[in-house]
């Protein structure tokens, strides 16, 4: 580039009404891609961060709340996923994922939770997060869904939690085994393999809970 | 492994649609022909589909709180305003200049630029002195302009030509030079607050935009705030010749900035009360279209609308439809 050499000297007298609010600026921020947001952060400008907490906090905090059953830690986690995602900007790459990247941070801190053998102890809070029931369904559905609900959380518990990891970023956040073993840090044959041992356990589960039903039905 | 264990295997990614298709079918035969598999199929699909009753649950608001909360506030400086008129510098006291050590804050708190904060009192604050000059990377400042900052004495400068970083002074309480590349984030903040906040009366806004196109209009600093700006100029200035300015530098502005531009282009075309800065507009979507932008409908509309429009500057109207078939050959 070329800027002009000489020292161009005029004044800044009034103030316009031109610049942009803060508004303004957020709802440009929704226009830009997950790249361009992060190349700001990585230039040092966080006002992008509310944008992208907007953009993944659901799925960040439904992840590590499955994983971990302990809605205090879901929390903990979610908070600590996007600091570290401002802190560490120049770790991402902007051709990855920023999904696949925030993943990695969110299941690196859950497994670090596990391993810590305080949290192992309080790992299961048996509350149960129900939505109200859609007034569509009749009450016999929505008994069976709420049974359903505690039915999967107890069985999601009993996995191992590679195996946990793997079936939840596969069924519950859509994503590829290519991209789970990258978050995982394994082979793509090890995520089948995982994602595999969990549904046989899964519905051994959920299937000999469903078989009582039957028989309680047909009394 | 058999057949069928292989077979099961898949069935995960069978559920997952994430099978190509080839294999996708091979699987959907096998199931249909092998009584087994088939009832493994059911089993497996009933499990993926009691799975998805596990509702989402809602993030509680208090993690967003408390996650904006901690956004660094660590080496925020807060710069006051020059000594003026006590009503005036009242009334301006509430906007802050805030410096923060941006890029600082990771790893490097100890060595952030620091302006020392001036209690904000009328007595306090030090008499102007121009002989107070400080110098700040444009990676130490933040690229936020908190409120309406009145900045004199704006200039720009190279001060080595042979690397690629500009500069950029002002007065504030005391003389503040921002060095840093074209395309830092505060660089560009400065420069889209200089050209949006300049004086209007002031001849030299267009002397900033000869500035902008010299440095911006290259693709490697090509900015979307810089041509957001520019668009700005071109829809609020008062004066004609600014607004030429401005269309004509938004002409040079790379294809890639047509996302920011293109609108008030096209507003330019529809109302602008001067026929040369309406021409200037057509020739800068004649080039974004050459430059292999798809000019939306609106663009298009718009010349055709300015080839036919009886009371159109006659000229206006000639260019209108030599971009038309310029866009349409
Ligand atoms: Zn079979």
């Amino acid at each position: 580039m070329k800027p002009p050499r000489r020292l161009l000297a005029w004044a800044v007298r009034n103030l316009s009404k031109m610049f942009p609010s803060k508004s303004t600026e957020k709802r440009e921020m929704k226009h830009l891609s997950d790249q361009e947001l992060m190349r700001l952060v990585q230039a040092g400008d966080f006002s992008p961060a509310s944008e992208i907490y907007d953009r993944y906090s659901s799925r960040i905090y439904n992840f590590a709340y499955r994983f971990l059953r302990n809605s205090e830690a879901a929390e903990d986690a979610t908070q600590e996923v996007f600091v570290k995602m401002l802190k560490h900007a120049n770790q991402f790459h902007g051709d990855a994922k920023l999904s696949t990247w925030l993943f990695s941070i969110t299941a690196n801190w859950c497994r670090d939770y596990l391993r810590k053998a305080d949290n192992r102890a309080k790992d299961s809070e048996d509350v149960l997060v129900t939505l109200p029931a859609p007034s569509e369904f009749s009450p016999d559905r929505t008994l069976e869904q709420r049974e359903n609900q505690l039915r999967i959380q107890k069985a999601l518990t009993a996995l191992t939690p590679e195996q946990r990891e793997a079936i939840l970023l596969s069924r519950y956040q859509g994503l590829s085994y290519a991209e789970i073993a990258q978050i995982s840090g394994c082979s793509e044959g090890a995520v089948k393999t995982r994602v595999f041992r969990a549904m046989e356990t899964l519905k051994k589960a959920l299937a000999g809970e469903r078989g009582g039903d039957r028989c309680l039905n047909a009394i | 492994m058999s057949e069928c264990d292989l077979m099961r295997e898949s069935m995960p990614l069978l559920l997952s649609e994430s099978l190509d298709p080839a294999r996708r079918e091979l699987s959907h035969q096998h199931i249909e022909q092998c009584a087994a598999c088939n009832r493994e199929w059911l089993a497996y699909r009933e499990t993926w589909r009691m799975m998805g009753d596990l509702p989402e649950v809602e993030v509680p608001a208090r993690v967003r709180e408390r996650f904006l909360a901690s956004i660094p506030t660590v080496d925020e400086v807060v710069v006051p305003f020059r000594k003026r008129p006590a009503a005036r510098w009242l009334a301006q006291a509430a906007a802050v200049v805030l410096l923060v050590g941006g890029s600082y804050w990771i790893g490097h708190r100890g060595a952030a630029v620091r302006l020392q904060p001036t209690p904000a009192t009328i007595n306090a604050v030090a008499p102007y002195s121009i002989a107070e000059s400080r110098v700040l990377p444009a990676r130490s400042v933040s690229p936020n302009i908190e409120g309406r900052p009145d900045i004199q004495n704006v200039s720009f400068n190279d001060p080595n030509p042979n690397d690629s970083e500009i500069g950029l002074s002002f007065d504030i309480t005391s003389h503040v030079t921002v060095t840093g590349k074209p395309t830092d984030k505060s660089m560009v903040r400065l420069m889209r607050y200089v050209l949006e906040n300049e004086d209007r009366m002031s001849p030299n806004r267009s002397r900033a935009i000869d500035w902008v196109r010299a440095t911006y209009s290259q693709p490697g600093n090509a900015d979307p705030e810089i041509a957001e700006a520019l668009g700005n100029v071109l829809r609020n200035d008062e004066h004609q010749g600014v607004r030429i300015k401005a269309a004509e530098t938004l002409n040079r502005m790379p294809g890639a900035m047509a996302f920011e531009t293109r609108a008030a282009l096209i507003q330019a075309l529809k109302s602008d009360p001067n026929p040369s800065v309406r021409l200037k507009a057509i020739e800068a979507l004649t080039s974004l279209a050459r430059s292999g932008v798809t000019l939306d409908p609106a663009a298009v509309d718009m010349l055709r609308q300015k080839a036919s429009q009886d009371d159109e500057n006659l000229y206006v109207r000639v260019k209108a439809a030599e971009a038309l078939s310029n866009i349409h050959p």
